[in-house]
């Protein structure tokens, strides 16, 4: 396939393919440093498989939510556990994540196991989520859950740096860190749950990792760090999908392939740079 | 004068963990008070009871302003509880010190950077300024973290173990930083410590502080070679000399 008819079957045929990819992109990416940055990188891997069983658990009969408001609720019930067991002293931050990981998975293929009404290859499809096969409806879903996080780090970016910095000192003067952290972890889950059913966990953990070590490789000021982070969740998802359409690869492979291939340039850059 | 800090038969810690028993004392403004005892005993229970942090599981802390209304409180934290993944500048660490004054759905205005500004020159740390705040030294961070709490414009200004892990220069530095924000800034401070000499040499007043042991009162009175003894379980000297405490670890039991 010739560059232009790439270009061209992907905005003819997969165009939610192109722009959902590149919003979920930016929001992981954009969530992704404080992830980083608050040592909790695998609260977001974490968060992918919960997201993954509140979906399969719309299959159960007395769970039968739509698939993403079902993986939403569960989500947000998970974070906010979560949020309160992180800042728990008596089981370490990692025990607690790894914990809910693999119960997660394990309910999920338990469930699976029973699920009645279709075929379990088509659930394990649909948990998987599959760019290519984004709907109008998923799409617009995500560019809610997209401003809903937008409005809330715009509007609370000094909350939430303060209790990522600092907690303790915060905590004195008056901010809630408990509270500041369930909101964060909240909208995190939102983001990761619209975001896990519509292009599948790989990406999202990716670009919550990813893209975040790229923009601190690259700056030491804050704000660049942000966006770098978040030009590199634009370029690779579209140069990700050339690559997966002009090799016929995977699409969510080839786009976290190339997330890690930036990092990679990032981080020959800094060495070279002596930093 | 009414004290600020006041606590009345307080009984301190974590739950139903109790960690000080039945403690009273109070911190009148101006004062500059000095909470020393060796590590686990309760010195930083003290610093959260005032902060608000965890309530007193008995008794009564009454924390005011002279105004009546709630105090404004500079913390100056350890420096290990921050988290330096993310190289903020110094400005903005210190402008932090200014977020609660800000209030929710604004930002920084030209009175906060002015304040911020002042607070950097008060602390010595103005030439810093742009650079990334955990690329700093132990001392200079411990400067800007002192600059942040000024930025509070606070009427208490307590540091936690300010000076652990510092070299000569750097503590020496710190230390006089703080004295003259007492003295120049009638600035009231409570300083946590396990360096019993840097505590010694610098404040009035000293709680000595342990599970079953808690003294206030003027340095000279709390810190002798028996109390010191009995608290740290080995013998224990003080000596003045040219108007300095020593305490040194070993010899005659009551040397003074």
């Amino acid at each position: 396939m010739e560059l232009s008819e790439i270009v061209r079957t992907i905005l003819q045929d997969f165009p939610y393919a192109l722009y959902g990819s590149i919003m979920v992109g930016i929001i992981c990416s954009f969530i992704g440093v404080y992830i980083v940055a608050r040592r909790v990188v695998f609260f977001g891997a974490v968060l992918t498989q919960v997201s993954m069983l509140g979906l399969a658990m719309t299959f159960l009969p007395f769970f039968a939510l739509p698939h993403s408001i079902g993986a939403l609720v569960v989500t947000l019930v998970s974070a906010v556990i979560l949020s309160r067991m992180l800042t728990g002293k008596k089981i370490p931050r990692d025990a607690v994540l790894g914990f809910v990981f693999v119960s997660s998975i394990a309910a999920r293929i338990l469930i699976l196991q029973k699920a009645p009404r279709v075929e379990a290859s088509e659930i394990e499809n649909l948990l998987r989520g599959d760019i290519l096969f984004v709907t109008p409806e998923i799409f617009f879903m995500m560019v809610g859950a997209f401003a809903v996080a937008a409005v809330v780090h715009l509007l609370f970016y000094k909350e939430f740096t303060y209790i990522s910095f600092d907690p303790e000192s915060a905590q004195t003067q008056g901010f809630n860190a408990g509270i500041w952290d369930m909101v964060f972890y909240l909208v995190a889950g939102v983001v990761i749950s619209f975001a896990t059913h519509m292009v599948g966990d790989l990406f999202v953990f990716g670009f919550l990792v990813v893209p975040a070590m790229a923009g601190m490789l690259l700056s030491r000021k804050v704000r660049t760090i942000f966006a770098l982070a978040i030009a590199a969740g634009i370029v690779a998802p579209i140069i990700g999908l050339f690559v997966a359409f002009r090799f016929d690869f995977p699409t969510s492979p080839s786009i976290v392939a190339v997330a890690c291939v930036i990092v990679a340039g990032a981080w020959v850059a800094s060495v070279v740079r002596g930093r | 004068m009414d004290p600020i800090i006041e606590f009345s038969h307080a009984t301190l810690g974590y739950g139903r963990k109790i960690v000080l028993n039945d403690i009273s004392f109070s911190i009148l403004p101006g004062e500059y008070l000095g909470i020393v005892g060796p590590n686990g005993a309760g010195k930083t229970t003290i610093v959260r009871t005032i902060l608000g942090s965890i309530p007193p599981i008995s008794g009564e802390v009454r924390v005011r302003s002279d105004s009546g209304g709630a105090l404004r409180i500079g913390y100056v934290p350890q420096r290990d509880t921050i988290d330096y993944v993310l190289p903020y500048t110094v400005s903005e660490v210190v402008m932090m010190g200014r977020y609660r004054q800000i209030g929710l759905l604004r930002r920084p205005g030209a009175r906060d950077r002015d304040v911020v500004k002042q607070a950097l020159v008060h602390a010595a740390v103005d030439g810093l300024a742009d650079r990334p705040f955990r690329d700093l030294s132990g001392g200079q961070k411990q400067r800007v973290l002192i600059a942040r709490a000024l930025a509070t414009q606070p009427e208490i200004l307590i540091l936690d173990e300010p000076t652990n892990g510092m070299d000569l220069p750097s503590r020496v530095s710190v230390l006089e930083l703080i004295n003259e924000l007492h003295h120049g800034k009638q600035l009231t401070v409570i300083m946590i410590s396990h360096l019993l000499d840097d505590v010694a040499n610098h404040v009035r007043r000293i709680a000595l502080v342990e599970p079953n042991f808690f003294q206030v009162g003027h340095v000279d009175e709390v810190l002798t070679a028996d109390n010191l003894s009995s608290l740290y379980q080995m013998p224990v000297r003080v000596h003045h000399h040219h108007g300095s405490t020593i305490i040194l670890p070993g010899g005659s039991h009551g040397a003074q």
